[in-house]
């Protein structure tokens, strides 16, 4: 026999005078393979048309259908039914600004990370378009391509204590994308470059290793093990300045 | 701080500070989770016998190692605890925040954190308590030497009604300790991704070791107090 | 209401969007990128397997050059394709794949000495040269004679977009994501910007521009099964159509992927088959090489989904409770390899399926994938009817692809045309000296908003039609007359049905209250332009009577070039039912002929070799005969 399965939904619409912040119950039948991809729509289509959520490739490419799934920021378009109790509570992802029941404004917050992470290749060289491409070992490119995997999805930033306390912290999200550009050779910045951008307790200083991110991340990024080396070198960069003898 | 335009705030200063002060967080943790363990052994020297307890004690005094020490260890824990108030959830909305966000996300890691928050208020009020009474009592004769500390001082107050106060700063230091000592490990990179649960059921067993000898270590006071008609 | 003024405004900004505006951006001009998504989770980053581009630095792409880059992409289009875009595009395509090095892709990259590759699901040795260490590699993908795909592990459209998105931030391009523009500002002569809903709150605003490019992709969420993105439902194709003056190309022409995983036509990448991955059928039997001996698995995408279903027909396909499918098949890969280079695979099948593929087949079966058609542009991006707007990318029929495109093309046209369209426009900006006309884009932004007010004051009311329940209706239209197999008799009815369905959807009412962010009335606002697009499909392809490339007609299975070797045009206008179609010639001139592509073995009926144009004399040499 399918099981029926509940579903306790975060339900408010900023936008419209009369709505109140609630709790709503949905009740749908279980089939087989069912994703939450697929049993938030039947009740969008069948039960309330109002909801609202996000999901775009529904393969857990994109990263937009983050949410809190009992208590778990998580993708919930690899969230199988299957996986679930009979009564799943889905909560929109905190820190982010709602836009309406389950979906947040992921958009605006990356955007302004990717400014305050500086988060593209700095270089003076120009490209040559006659030239051949310049080399990089094979390794190089898999360890870029490994930091370069993040989805942006939010779940490490919404599952961030620290982000949740203090809206100037760059979150696990934007300390990765540093990370990202100090192993790539293209990029041109040094340790001391790149304390400055993370050197603070709005930056790296600020982790105060909680583990929710790792314990988190869909994509199963290295964030630990990131956040940790983030650490060490620019601690190290820091305190190279209080041996005597060194210029400051 | 010497360009006078950085005074009027609109521009951003560079400042290593940060890096420092974390560093020094760092530093004064070990510090003190280093002198935690001295210090259980120390007392533990009462489990063998509580003369070579006064032994040890007259030892510390008597190159006044305790008063110097004490003095230190209570400014290294202020230290650290203003070093650690940076991260503290201080301000009303953040507290509320903070344990809102544990509620909402199953997560142990962050619920040890608020439980560290609190456990360190605990510990800068009883600890500095604990180390103003212990030094400033008045010196007791044993055995012909003039201590300060001693089994019999100390097994008077464990009998006096400090077994609770006692019993609840144990557990407070012991816990904030174990925690502390897994998340320096994971902030600075010395506990990877691969050995995190090796070192979490270490950060469980000594923990639980300590809390086992700590009241080990009362029960024995307590004891000797009744054995020597305190 | 806001109204926000800038030189160039791209709809869109997937990998074409970003790559024109990042050219914009960089000759100085302002550009505002509007995403209907926050822009990195725009369809392009969905694109696992690679880009095609003829650099040749790999042991089995070694003497690779664009002219078999573009004899594979015209064979591929068979025929169907531009063929001086197919030009550009090859020559353009190596320097582009490099610029996108400079830029940051982690491509990956050579590594001499003896390598273990794949080929028909047998593992082969080959040695790759010590001077081409740390080059970009490339892998095998279907269609092509040479391994010529750039790819970034299996995620090359994640970090090609994420290069360009930083890029688009190191230049300051605004991008305004969570809009959607739902219809274009236009005097029928000159575009002039787009009336854009906000998707947070529901407001309409103006965006004037000088210039305006679509780049929104495809439009394959017409039909309930693809491997699209939910948010490829078209929305900038319709925007172009509703002018009633800008002309759509190919609409028939739509691709179907092989390898859509079943529940959910999640795509697992042509990078399976081309590393060696085999196709099944329910008695385990690999059955590709029965029909395509020397390809098998590795012929383009129509023939071997094709094949799929042929071989389903048969009843070698396995039953399920969602229909039949097939088996692909990776195990013998091994686990390395396929937790490596093939990793997003092994992640959607555990997530999704609940298989693992080291151990156990993925159920797959063809899907709609790609659409060939578009926005109809020249080979500068511009479209036909109206100035000032450009189209790029998937939404553009730009037109190298004909009808069917070869896996790795299509990624690797975003950023080619990108650039050249990015130039162009930037031409077209450095010359722009008429006035933005406002009048324009006060009637549209008008006639927008009594659009969307009717439909919030009709909300909840009753005796109207559901706008879900319109979908679905359009969706059975599709699967049953517009799929693989197509013919006469379905496509008749489904034409007579679908203006039914459009006159039915003028009464489609919102059950929700339709404020702020509402995605009914997201849905409602182009519901009828979606039937429209599925009527320019299935009229387009009712009249093509012929079967080229994916479009296989049950009842004219040949390939007919002296009739059909042109491009359908349809432009909708307005009160109508049915779009007008007219035809054009498939290329200006034809520097390869038509021929044999050398799978599928279509029958042919020949066009006269000597009254096709022929390739304008400056030309190096002719192609002819091969």
């Amino acid at each position: 026999m399918a099981r029926m399965l509940t579903f306790n939904i975060f339900r408010f619409n900023p936008q419209d005078e009369g709505s109140k912040p609630k709790m709503q119950t949905f009740k749908i039948e279980e089939t087989d393979s069912m994703t939450l991809f697929i049993a938030l729509h039947k009740i969008r289509e069948e039960q309330d048309p109002s909801l609202m959520f996000d999901f775009c490739c529904r393969a857990g490419i994109c990263g937009a259908c983050g949410m809190i799934i009992n208590g778990r920021p998580e993708l919930a378009c690899h969230t199988k039914t299957k996986d679930l109790p009979k009564v799943t509570t889905l909560m929109p992802l905190p820190v982010f600004k709602l836009v309406g029941d389950l979906s947040v404004d992921t958009g605006t917050w990356f955007r302004q990370m990717y400014q305050n992470s500086e988060s593209w290749i700095h270089t003076n060289k120009e490209f040559d378009p006659n030239a051949p491409e310049e080399r990089m070992s094979n390794e190089t490119a898999n360890a870029i391509y490994d930091l370069d995997r993040c989805i942006e999805c939010g779940c490490c930033v919404a599952s961030c204590g620290t982000a949740r306390m203090r809206p100037e912290f760059m979150a696990p999200a934007g300390l990765m994308r540093v990370a990202r550009f100090m192993v790539d050779p293209r990029d041109q910045r040094d340790s001391e470059d790149f304390y400055e951008i993370i050197g603070s307790d709005e930056g790296v200083f600020g982790c105060m290793g909680l583990l929710a991110c790792e314990d988190t991340c869909p994509k199963d990024l290295p964030l630990q093990d990131q956040l940790g080396y983030l650490r060490k070198k620019m601690g190290i960069t820091a305190i190279k300045h209080l041996i005597p003898g060194r210029k400051g | 701080m010497s360009s006078k335009h950085l005074r009027t705030g609109h521009v951003r200063s560079f400042s290593r500070m940060d890096g420092y002060l974390d560093f020094f967080q760092m530093l004064s943790g070990i510090g003190l989770i280093l002198f935690m363990w001295s210090h259980m052994f120390f007392v533990a020297t009462v489990l063998l016998s509580p003369r070579l307890f006064n032994f040890v004690a007259w030892l510390f005094e008597a190159t006044y190692m305790a008063n110097v020490a004490g003095v230190i260890i209570a400014m290294i824990l202020i230290s650290h605890f203003i070093l650690a108030a940076r991260k503290m959830p201080f301000k009303r909305n953040e507290f509320g925040e903070i344990t809102k966000h544990a509620l909402l996300i199953n997560h142990k890691d962050t619920w040890k954190w608020l439980i560290q928050v609190v456990s360190g208020m605990i510990i800068l009020v009883m600890g500095l308590a604990h180390v103003w009474v212990v030094l400033s009592a008045e010196p007791m004769n044993i055995g012909g030497k003039e201590l300060i500390i001693s089994a019999t001082s100390s097994a008077s107050r464990v009998a006096n009604g400090w077994l609770l106060y006692y019993m609840v700063l144990l557990l407070v230091v012991e816990v904030h300790i174990g925690i502390g000592f897994y998340r320096l490990g994971v902030k600075w990179g010395y506990i990877s991704r691969e050995t995190r649960p090796f070192w979490k059921r270490i950060e469980l067993a000594v923990t639980a070791s300590f809390i086992v000898l700590g009241v080990a270590v009362l029960y024995t006071l307590l004891k000797y107090s009744e054995v020597s008609g305190i | 209401m806001k109204t926000i003024y800038t030189d160039l405004l791209c709809v869109g900004a997937g990998l074409a969007g970003e790559r024109v505006a990042v050219e914009a951006a960089q000759a100085g001009h302002s550009v505002i990128c509007l995403s209907i998504v926050p822009a990195r989770r725009s369809h392009s980053s969905a694109a696992q397997g690679g880009m095609q581009a003829a650099l040749g630095n790999s042991i089995m792409g070694e003497g690779d050059n664009p002219d078999i880059h573009f004899e594979d992409t015209v064979k591929g289009s068979d025929w169907g394709a531009d063929q001086e875009v197919a030009r550009m595009f090859t020559e353009a395509a190596p320097i582009e794949m490099r610029r996108l090095a400079h830029w940051g892709v982690p491509w990956n990259r050579i590594v001499p000495g003896e390598q273990t590759y794949y080929k028909g699901g047998k593992p082969f040795t080959a040695v790759e040269k010590e001077e081409n260490e740390g080059l970009i590699h490339s892998r095998a993908f279907g269609g092509t004679a040479k391994w010529r795909t750039c790819y970034a592990a299996d995620g090359t459209g994640h970090s090609v977009l994420y290069t360009l998105d930083n890029k688009i931030a190191e230049l300051g391009v605004e991008v305004h994501d969570k809009v959607e523009a739902i219809s274009l500002i236009h005097d029928g002569k000159h575009c002039y910007g787009a009336i854009v809903r906000c998707l947070k709150t529901g407001e309409l605003s103006k965006y004037i521009a000088k210039a305006t490019l679509i780049a929104t992709g495809g439009f394959g969420r017409i039909y309930r099964n693809s491997t699209n993105a939910v948010i490829n439902d078209g929305g900038g194709t319709i925007i172009a159509l509703d002018t009633g003056v800008v002309p759509l190309a190919n609409m028939e022409a739509i691709q179907f992927h092989p390898t859509g995983i079943v529940p959910t036509d999640i795509l697992v990448t042509e990078g399976c088959r081309g590393d060696g991955g085999t196709l099944l059928d329910k008695d385990k039997h690999r059955f590709m090489p029965d029909y395509e001996p020397d390809k098998a698995e590795l012929a383009s995408r129509d023939v071997v989904s094709r094949r799929m279903t042929e071989h389903m027909a048969k009843g070698k396909g396995v039953e399920s409770p969602y229909g039949t499918h097939l088996w692909l098949d990776i195990r013998h890969l091994g686990e390395k390899h396929i937790k490596t280079k093939l990793r997003e695979v092994e992640e959607i099948c555990n997530y999704f399926l609940g298989v693992d593929p080291i151990t156990e087949l993925i159920p797959v079966r063809p899907t709609q994938h790609y659409c060939m058609g578009g926005i109809r542009t020249n080979k500068d991006g511009a479209t036909y009817g109206l100035k000032g707007l450009f189209s790029a990318g998937e939404a553009a029929c730009w037109d190298m692809h004909g009808f069917n495109r070869l896996g790795g093309n299509s990624l690797s046209e975003t950023v080619v045309a990108g650039g050249i369209v990015g130039d162009k426009i930037v031409e077209f900006l450095d010359k722009f000296t008429g006035e933005v006309s406002t009048k324009a884009a006060d009637k549209a932004y008008k006639k927008a908003t009594e659009k969307v007010e009717k439909l919030l004051a009709e909300a909840g009311q009753s005796g109207g039609e559901s706008v879900y329940a319109i979908r679905e209706e359009m969706f059975d239209i599709l699967e049953q007359a517009a799929f693989i197999y197509r013919n006469g008799k379905d496509l008749e009815q489904a034409v007579e049905k679908l203006q039914a369905l459009l006159k039915k959807s003028e009464g489609i009412k919102l059950l929700s209250n339709g404020k702020g962010a509402s995605p009914e009335m997201a849905l409602a606002i182009k519901m009828q332009g979606m039937i429209k697009l599925a009527q320019c499909v299935c009229y387009g392809a009712l009249k093509r009577t012929e079967s080229r490339g994916s479009h296989t007609r049950e009842d004219f299975p040949e390939r007919n070039d002296q009739v059909w070797l042109n491009r359908t045009l349809a432009t909708w206008k307005e009160g109508e039912y049915l779009p007008t179609l007219s035809y054009e010639e498939a290329s200006p001139y034809y520097e390869m002929p038509p021929g044999e592509r050398g799978y599928g073995d279509g029958k042919i009926i020949q066009a006269d070799l000597d009254k096709l144009p022929k390739k304008p004399t400056k030309s190096k040499k002719s192609k002819a005969g091969e």
